[in-house]
């Protein structure tokens, strides 16, 4: 048989057609997608054991009690710490990618002396000089550190100033300081004995305070009754995510809160559900109604609902006199459930504008918000994990990221009982950082270290055997045996609660505030910014709508793309 | 029949924060890409926000988180699949999407009444170093497959792992809780064994304020919901949630 060319063309095209029918072609374009679908560059994760270690989180104040998931010297995942007493094994939405921030592109890890790489050797050269030349004046955005006690000793010796910016809770505080003679930062929110809160603004359920302790109280005492053994009332001029979730909304036009704290105050008086006891507000019922545009049935409404159930607090979400008085009417400045005093703490200078006129070098430390930025002509010295969008300071100095240094955790802000906890440095960084601290402590040998300090601190506690410490179980202070113990419980995630201050609270309110709106704080803060975001949350921001980031956040915080 | 693992979310208890899509993503190390947008992204779990309609003081809103419902009956985006890259676990009730079969065709996407089914455009990629942290148990999300919320199927293996270890035949329940249930901070989804009747969801599921998205379909869907408010639960079944306004995630 001769095979011509054309049944050559013919078997080929059949077999060729035949193959389709087999499963060969198939297989061999879908191992063939397989194989694009791995190349070998795809990052893949490491194949070793997890351990998980106990940790507080130090990115803010706020002290949230961690579970970290370690492999091999990594932290591959982050989740709440059900044992922590005040966070309750919550976190905030961004806590749950915070492992991923150390390798964020925008980490800073070289030091920078106005946008051009300087070295540690130059920067300390630099402030040494600085701080030969004139006054220093060292910022702090978390108070109450061993690191913070380092601060307040370098400028005492130096004829400087060591002052703090205030977290909003703190400043929503101030106004009780001179009312009690109690500093702001040693003031809290009893939350947990409270029966009905009234919020001006202050969002109490997307992230005030320490996240967990208000939602997980709000969760177990308020969500979903109609009739709640924690009434939420949110005054707000829009639907915010607090006011969505509260038992009552009440709808006030924007910047009129103290108008309406006053208006209730005279309505609370006026119709004897309270006892009058003190000054009278100025600010009529009638005339608080039409500048918020709510009815004045409506306000005596809320001022019947304020006492319709106690104790009530009333929380504010700025510093504005006007609704703090409301606290002294209602007898809850030192009652329980009220407004409380949990510690001791020596005066903190909060930090105003007039702090860095004369100032020869302003040192700002990686705990103030990013958003900070000192209006004055001398030397700035800015430490950060992260660089943001955009500074006004000199010298941008690498400081440890997440969960890379040594810190203590003192007591977060409108926390009712004291606390101490310690985070270990659970992972190594992978360029060279140094905290403020640790660069003061090489221009100046005399200060001691905050690790020997933190030591120190843990010796007084165990000293005045008060208070428990709160590990996988709760365990008085007293029971533990040496203080190498309670050491050891602090440095694996467990927590030092104290006890109720017994000092009473004592409060005197010799005229009722004005009701004007309460002008902006000197540094301008409002709102703790963060430089950067993790990355993933690019899935509230970007990938869905379900945040819509502030015009302002955007300006200093782009960094969810890469 | 073995466990049949589902959720109940109280949507009276949701505020909306958003922690379980950034601890989802975190756990089953979907990557955050520059290019994703709203139509595009992966989000296993996706928190939508929906409103009465009603505009003022009388305008009332809540968050649904939506996530793939693991529908018992009739699973349309396993009837549909050509290449059973989805199937329904027998043991567990959990719908399983096998990404080394899928060939990317997104049949299933479409079948899916819920929408909680995503396409993986791109090459996962992290910044360089970051991908350190990304989480041993699980591997990374391939391009061109169609992924879903698996419930957290890598923890029920180290369940599993650990309860053989200790010679045990069932795993603690206490030893398997999705991502998104452990990071929830007002604790409003729960998960359970809705197989079984003593368990505490199970109980919940059967609740008169518990309600499923489309039930109507007949798929019976093992993510339950559960609010005090009427006009929540009208939202179930679209043709009664007139009025109601959907701000699409």
């Amino acid at each position: 048989m001769k095979l011509s060319r054309r049944d050559l063309l013919v078997w080929s095209a059949g077999a060729a057609a035949g193959l389709l029918a087999t499963p060969v072609p198939w297989k061999i374009l879908d191992d063939t997608s397989i194989w694009s679908q791995n190349w070998p560059w795809i990052p893949q994760p490491a194949r070793c054991p997890v351990e998980t270690r106990q940790s507080v989180c130090t990115l803010c104040p706020k002290g949230c009690g961690l579970r970290v998931r370690m492999a091999g010297g990594w932290a591959v995942g982050v989740a709440g710490l059900n044992t922590h007493p005040l966070s309750r094994g919550a976190l905030c939405p961004l806590a749950y990618a915070a492992h991923q921030l150390n390798w964020h592109p925008q980490r800073l890890r070289v030091v920078q002396h106005r946008t051009n790489p300087s070295s540690w050797e130059q920067a300390r050269a630099a402030f040494a000089k600085a701080s030969k030349e004139g006054p220093v004046v060292i910022i702090d955005g978390y108070p109450g550190r061993a690191a913070s006690a380092l601060f307040e000793t370098y400028t005492e010796g130096r004829d400087g100033n060591y002052c703090v910016v205030p977290s909003p809770e703190i400043r929503a505080l101030t106004p009780y300081e001179s009312w009690t003679g109690v500093p702001a930062h040693c003031l809290g929110y009893d939350l947990e004995n409270t029966r009905t809160i009234v919020s001006f603004g202050a969002p109490l359920l997307d992230g005030w305070g320490t996240p967990g302790r208000f939602t997980r109280i709000w969760a177990d005492r308020a969500a979903g009754r109609s009739d709640p053994e924690l009434r939420l009332i949110q005054i707000d001029s829009s639907l915010s995510r607090t006011a969505a979730r509260a038992w009552r909304w009440v709808r006030s036009r924007e910047g009129t809160h103290a108008a309406l704290a006053s208006g209730l105050a005279r309505a609370l008086l006026e119709q004897n559900l309270v006892p009058a006891h003190g000054p009278i507000p100025a600010t009529t019922l009638a005339e608080s109604a039409v500048q918020c545009d709510i009815s004045m049935e409506a306000i005596l409404e809320l001022g019947r609902s304020l006492v319709a159930k106690s104790p009530t607090l009333v929380i504010a979400r700025d510093d504005s006199p006007a609704i703090a008085a409301l606290n002294v009417l209602l007898g809850s400045v030192g009652a329980r459930g009220g407004v409380v005093r949990h510690s001791q703490h020596s005066n903190l200078r909060s930090y105003t504008g007039s702090d860095v006129q004369n100032a020869r070098a302003v040192l700002i430390d990686s705990s103030v918000p990013w958003n900070f930025m000192p209006q004055t002509d001398a030397e700035v010295f800015r430490f950060a994990a992260w660089h943001g969008a955009s500074t006004k300071a000199d010298w941008l100095l690498p400081a440890p990221g997440f969960l890379e240094e040594l810190t203590d955790v003192p007591t977060p802000p409108a926390s009712s009982l004291a606390s101490y906890a310690v985070a270990p440095p659970l992972v190594k960084s992978a360029t060279e950082v140094h905290s403020a601290a640790q660069f003061l402590s090489s221009i100046d040998a005399r200060l001691i270290p905050t690790e020997k300090m933190i030591y120190t601190r843990c010796e007084d506690l165990f000293r005045r055997r008060a208070g428990t410490v709160h590990a996988h179980s709760a365990i008085p202070i007293s029971e533990l045996a040496s203080v190498q113990k309670l050491v050891e419980q602090l440095w694996q995630g467990a927590v030092w609660v104290g006890e109720p201050s017994p000092d009473k609270l004592r409060c005197r309110l010799q005229e009722w505030p004005s009701a004007t709106r309460s002008s902006p704080p000197d540094d301008g803060i409002t709102d703790w910014i963060p430089p950067v975001m993790p990355a993933l949350a690019s899935k509230l921001y970007v990938e869905s709508t379900l945040r819509e980031a502030a015009e302002r956040r955007k300006a200093w915080a782009p960094a969810t793309a890469w | 029949m073995g466990a049949r693992y589902g959720m109940v979310i109280d949507l009276d208890r949701c505020t909306g924060c958003g922690s379980c899509m950034i601890a989802c993503a975190s756990e089953n190390n979907v990557p955050a890409l520059p290019q994703a947008s709203p139509r595009t992204g992966l989000t296993p779990v996706l928190v939508r926000k929906v409103s009465n309609g009603q505009s003022g003081a009388g305008r009332r809103e809540t968050f649904i988180p939506i996530m793939c419902m693991h529908c018992e009956h009739e699973t349309p985006c396993v009837k549909v699949c050509p290449q059973q890259a989805v199937e329904l676990d027998k043991a567990t009730g959990i719908v399983m999407q096998m990404p080394q079969r899928c060939l990317g065709c997104r049949y299933c996407m479409t079948a899916c009444p819920y929408h909680a089914r995503f396409f993986n455009w791109w090459d996962p990629a992290w910044p360089q170093g970051m991908e350190k942290s990304l989480n041993p148990g699980v591997a990374v999300r391939m391009r061109g497959v169609v992924e879903k919320c698996n419930l957290c199927h890598a923890r029920l293996h180290a369940a599993k792992e650990k309860a053989a270890a200790a010679g045990k035949r069932d795993i603690d329940s206490s030893d398997y809780v999705p991502a998104c249930v452990e990071a929830c901070p007002t604790n409003a989804i729960h998960f359970g064994n809705l197989a079984d009747p003593n368990d505490p969801v199970s109980k919940e599921a059967r609740s008169p304020q518990a309600f499923r998205l489309l039930a109507r379909l007949g798929t019976e869907p093992k993510v339950y919901y559960k609010s005090t408010e009427n006009w929540v639960r009208n939202l179930a079944e679209p043709n009664s949630a007139q009025g109601s306004e959907v701000q699409h995630g």
